[in-house]
């Protein structure tokens, strides 16, 4: 199926659902899907998928991510009485179950993440959400007011001026290795509830490293998209930017990002138990300059830390528990090297600074990650349809970027490692960075164009979460 | 969005590209127009190598709308001659809708080591990130993708003649990307002439 973007645009969002475009390259330019493990029970949360396989790189054990990721976000249609609401839900959760019939909940079937946004919550059930929607103790604690744990998304420090703060109603997560079951699985959905939703926008990418000696999907894409810097990145890089994202240590692992697991949010009643909160944004990169601009050495140090080990051009760093920093030793490095690193600013908030027996029962190690990301390389600028290509600044012209995704126990618990991002530390020193300077190293190559924070409910109440105690 | 067919046609093309990070031979495409140093452009570049008591690198090609004239509109560095001998030729076109064409030419008499530049108060090397090599006529150059200085921003082809280093280097700006500077390169770099100074400095 090859369909112009100003074709797209004319039609209706549902032919751009399945529609390929450029991603199908992904399957002529990918060694054959990686094996996956077979059936799995489906867990009480959605945001986790089963079958991940890990493998070594580097010496580094690395998770093996879906090839394939499609998001998609909408409004509704749906009048805000309850017998509506009840029908609609009935209705959408009628093809998410249709849906895990036909397909394992596995990397080789189709994991699917329904997400929701505030103006879902304020304009259907605000006042069950105000008693239900978990709350964050320790942004309470700071405030000495009641935080909850689901706060609007923000601009950064290093954010643009004109960063879209969106305002969907619901986003939905598809992933999987086989894009058919990708554009199978948003075309039943969407087609099953077509009456529910406004499509707003459409977004698509891909993960794939080579690491195997491979060309990699990232280098592949971009070169075939003629995206400007496409030669200059690593022939078996696993993103864009060159580095390996997906080290098992750099993950948070089980259960660990879920709302209650650490007991950093008070899930109440325990309505969105196993639920946790998603971000959504994304980020344009400009690969000319990251790899003109920074030679090896300084993307290493920018990237990880500065003085960072490396050999010549690795790719895969390993970052180990017990290696995780903290503010005291962010702010060292910004008084010696005058920079900051990506990996280690975001440590001092992103790993846990003591062992903490979960909620879960699990016990997570001091230095484990918190945010299991879900981000996938993108050539959409910035998205592959948008219903207001004015407001969202559609380009048809590919674009390296990142559609980036990450699950965290809560709003407050992503701003934090945003914002020591942008040396911004959990203690409260402001490091003295100017927002984008080079000395930013990576946040100066990095342009992010929108943002917004859902909800994800566990699955039992992922359809409508809320409106079933309407009646 | 671009059609299917387009865009194997330039996976081929990345793979012919890709070779930068290897060794390879290029072949001139200067070769079909008229061999060495534009004759009214000579004298110029024969008293810069007059100047620096060593032989220089006059170009037979420019990118557009660049030519090599030292003294004409394009000139936007020097030559500057340095006390070592060292010298940068720089040209430069600017418009701030459409973009830059920068391309520097330098030369550092009896030293072959690697530049140094000063980033703050530490030195580095003024060239780094080497994707491999390229054999055009009878120069063996290194490809260096991040340099620093005067040639921030641009690919830079660095060689070695009679124990001198030079290089010519081109600004990765629009309108031109990447690839588009390489393949300048590659043709501004095989139409290169060596003038040799007739007298002392």
């Amino acid at each position: 199926m090859k369909l112009t973007r100003k074709q797209l645009l004319g039609g209706a969002a549902a032919g751009a659902l399945g529609a390929a475009g450029i991603y199908e390259l992904v399957d002529q330019l990918a060694a054959d899907s990686p094996e996956r493990d077979g059936p799995v029970e489906l867990p009480p949360e959605q945001h986790l998928l089963a079958g991940m396989k890990t493998f070594e790189h580097e010496g580094v054990e690395v998770i093996e991510p879906p090839l394939h990721h499609q998001v998609v976000t909408a409004k509704l249609r749906v009048d805000p009485h309850p017998s509506a609401l009840a029908a609609a839900r009935e209705r959408l959760e009628g093809a998410l179950r249709d849906l895990e019939r036909s397909y394992d909940l596995t990397p080789a079937g189709l994991a699917v993440t329904v997400a929701w946004g505030r103006p879902y919550f304020e304009r259907y059930v605000p006042e069950l959400a105000a008693r239900h929607i978990p709350v964050d103790r320790r942004a309470t604690r700071s405030a000495v007011r009641p935080v909850s744990a689901f706060l609007d998304a923000i601009r950064f420090p290093s954010d643009p001026d004109d960063t879209i703060l969106e305002a969907n109603d619901v986003a939905i997560l598809l992933r999987s290795d086989i894009r058919e079951h990708v554009a199978d699985g948003a075309g039943r959905l969407f087609e099953e509830t077509d009456d529910l939703f406004d499509v707003t926008s459409i977004r698509k990418g891909f993960q794939g490293g080579g690491f195997t000696g491979a060309t990699s999907l990232p280098k592949s894409m971009a070169t075939a998209a003629g995206v400007p810097g496409a030669d200059l990145i690593p022939d078996t890089a696993q993103l864009f930017l060159g580095f390996t994202s997906t080290q098992t240590n750099t993950q948070g692992q089980s259960a660990i990002a879920n709302f209650e697991t650490l007991g950093l949010v008070d899930v109440r009643d325990g309505y969105f138990r196993h639920g946790t909160h998603m971000h959504l944004s994304h980020i344009d990169e400009d690969l000319e300059a990251w790899y003109l601009d920074f030679d090896f050495r300084e993307r290493v140090d920018t990237t990880f830390r500065p003085g960072q080990e490396a050999s010549d051009g690795a790719q895969t760093l390993p970052q180990p528990p017990e290696d995780a920093v903290g503010a005291a030793e962010v702010e060292d490095d910004f008084r010696r090297a005058g920079a900051i690193g990506h990996g280690s600013s975001i440590q001092s908030t992103s790993r846990l600074q003591m062992d903490i027996r979960g909620a879960d029962g699990e016990l997570y190690r001091k230095g484990s990650a918190i945010p299991l990301r879900a981000d996938f390389n993108t050539l959409d600028n910035p998205f592959f349809w948008t219903a207001d290509p004015d407001r969202d600044g559609f380009e048809e012209s590919p674009s390296a970027g990142v559609h980036f995704v990450t699950f965290n126990p809560s709003s407050d618990d992503f701003n934090r490692n945003r914002l020591a991002m942008d040396g911004v530390l959990p203690d409260g020193t402001r490091l003295p960075i100017p927002p984008r300077a080079r000395t930013q190293g990576l946040n100066s190559v990095l342009r992010t164009t929108h943002r917004q924070n859902f909800l994800v409910p566990p699955r039992s109440h992922r359809s409508f979460p809320l409106a079933e105690l309407l009646q | 969005m671009r059609g299917l067919g387009s865009l194997i046609v330039l996976v081929v093309l990345g793979g012919v590209l890709a070779g930068c990070s290897g060794d390879e031979k290029v072949e001139s495409s200067a070769s079909a127009r008229p061999a060495g140093c534009p004759a009214a452009l000579k004298p110029e570049w024969q008293q810069l190598a007059n100047r620096v008591g060593a032989p220089v690198y006059c170009p037979n090609w420019m990118p557009s709308p660049l030519d090599a004239d030292i003294n004409g509109q394009w000139n936007s560095s020097g030559p500057i001659v340095n006390r070592d001998r060292s010298f940068l030729v720089g040209f430069l076109w600017h418009e701030a809708s459409s973009g830059d064409v920068h391309v520097n030419f330098r030369g550092f008499p009896g030293k072959t080591a690697m530049p140094q530049c000063l980033d703050g108060k530490r030195r580095i090397p003024c060239f780094s990130d080497p994707r491999g090599t390229r054999q055009i006529g009878d120069k063996k150059v290194t490809v260096y993708t991040v340099s620093r200085d005067a040639d921030q921003w641009h690919v830079t082809y660095l060689w070695r003649r009679n124990g001198t280093l030079y290089t010519v280097s081109e600004h990765v700006a629009p309108p031109l990307n990447f690839r588009k500077v390489v393949a300048n390169l590659d043709r501004l770099v095989g139409g290169l002439e060596l003038i040799a100074p007739n007298t002392t400095a």
